[in-house]
């Protein structure tokens, strides 16, 4: 299959700069496959798994939060959180989803921290998933 | 008496020697810490680029692109976010931060949001109205936070609240130069004039290039945020490093100063012994 360029940056660095051949994320639309010689293209990202194909071998991560562009053929992917799916870590996830929950139980809890503990309880869902199926 | 200013002079050495120990100590805590936090540095740098490059490249892709984060609103309240240390001794870093955002301020319509206790507590004495004081620890002040005030900004923004929004920190320029500056974060700047051959049909946005945008700000606010927020927590740590790095030279250099004394002293004494002796004999 031909390969394109493809560099995903986050905050905490580059995590991939090289060449792939399919990449598959989730936007705000819905989920996306970037293929090589690609129409420009930006879209922001939604919550979901990630998946990238190098070399015939599919790596899958936990992507969260932010944008995809497609600019001249190179693909550049900048999420506010990127993370394989082995390097998740499944017990952080299991905590944070239970902290989540606590909260989102808990009848006295202001209206931000409602919002923030549905975030919370959603990424961890999506690290959880994603780190079973890997 | 002779005897009496050696012992005092002894003590005077021992305790320069306790505080320079301290001294040299901080300043080798500073240089670990440094060492991560540029390294930090170094790896938020391209995300923060590429952002920048990206809302730039949409901003300009078009001449009919509008969106309320590049317009200027009439003069309103403006909102500082001043980030400085948690802790003293690090010597200049955190009055020249907060000497330097408190002067901009001065006769605007401002309200501040102080991150790190330094600054929490310099606005708590000021008549500058506080927005919150949850960020009183910028040590421990993460990516999540970045993003969760970056949000609450943005819509503040769009409400009108504000009309602008500026950031204090301290770059981190070098080890030996840390320089204080502010940045404008809202209203966005247009770097470039729009180019005119490019059409929007060159790219396809999710949605429109408006709505992405829309989406995409708060995002690179909080990138911008963090950004600034690792240059200051570096620059805070080589601000420290080079105070205490002083510091112990200085110590060194009264210590010598004492011993010289010490020795002469103990000279003194022995030779006015001699010749108290040979004057008896």
């Amino acid at each position: 299959m031909t390969s394109f360029k493809l560099k995903i940056v986050t905050p905490d660095g580059m995590i991939f700069d090289g060449e792939a051949e399919k990449l598959i994320v989730r936007t705000t639309g819905g989920d996306v496959a970037i293929l090589a010689r690609h129409i420009d293209y930006v879209a922001p990202l939604g919550m979901g798994e990630a998946v990238v194909v190098t070399g015939g071998e599919r790596r899958t991560a936990a992507c969260i939060g932010g944008m995809l562009s497609v600019s001249g053929g190179e693909a550049t992917l900048i999420p506010t959180t990127f993370e394989w799916a082995e390097t998740i870590d499944v017990d952080r996830a299991e905590a944070s989803y239970r902290r989540a929950d606590q909260i989102l139980q808990d009848k006295d809890a202001s209206e931000t921290d409602i919002r923030l503990a549905q975030a919370r309880l959603h990424r961890a869902m999506i690290r959880k998933s994603v780190a079973s199926r890997k | 008496m002779a005897g009496v200013s050696t012992k005092e002079i002894k003590n005077r050495i021992r305790s320069m020697e306790s505080t320079k120990q301290i001294t040299k100590a901080m300043e080798m805590v500073a240089a670990s810490k440094l060492r991560r936090a540029q390294a930090q540095v170094l790896r938020s740098r391209p995300y923060f680029e590429i952002l920048s490059a990206t809302i730039q490249t949409i901003a300009c892709s078009d001449r009919s692109f509008s969106s309320p984060y590049l317009k200027e609103p009439p003069e309103g309240k403006t909102l500082y976010l001043v980030i400085a240390g948690d802790r003293g001794l690090a010597g200049g870093y955190n009055s020249n931060i907060l000497k330097l955002a408190y002067g901009d301020m001065e006769g605007k319509n401002a309200e501040v949001l102080p991150i790190g206790k330094k600054a929490v507590d310099f606005f708590r004495g000021k008549d500058v109205p506080m927005v919150t004081q949850r960020y009183a620890e910028a040590a421990s002040m993460g990516i999540g936070d970045c993003f969760s005030v970056a949000k609450q900004l943005s819509k503040s923004f769009l409400e009108g609240k504000y009309s602008r929004v500026f950031v204090a920190y301290t770059s981190f320029a070098s080890l030996l130069s840390q320089v204080p500056r502010t940045m404008r974060l809202l209203p966005l700047e247009k770097r470039q004039e729009p180019d005119r051959e490019k059409s929007r049909c060159d790219t396809i946005y999710e949605g429109s290039s408006e709505e992405v945008f829309a989406a995409i700000v708060p995002e690179y606010l909080g990138g911008v945020l963090y950004g600034a927020l690792c240059e200051s927590r570096a620059a805070e740590q080589a601000a420290r490093r080079a105070a205490m790095d002083s510091a112990t030279q200085n110590a060194e250099e009264m210590i010598a100063d004492l011993s010289l004394k010490f020795n002469r002293a103990r000279q003194a004494a022995i030779t006015q012994e001699i010749t108290e002796i040979v004057a008896g004999s």
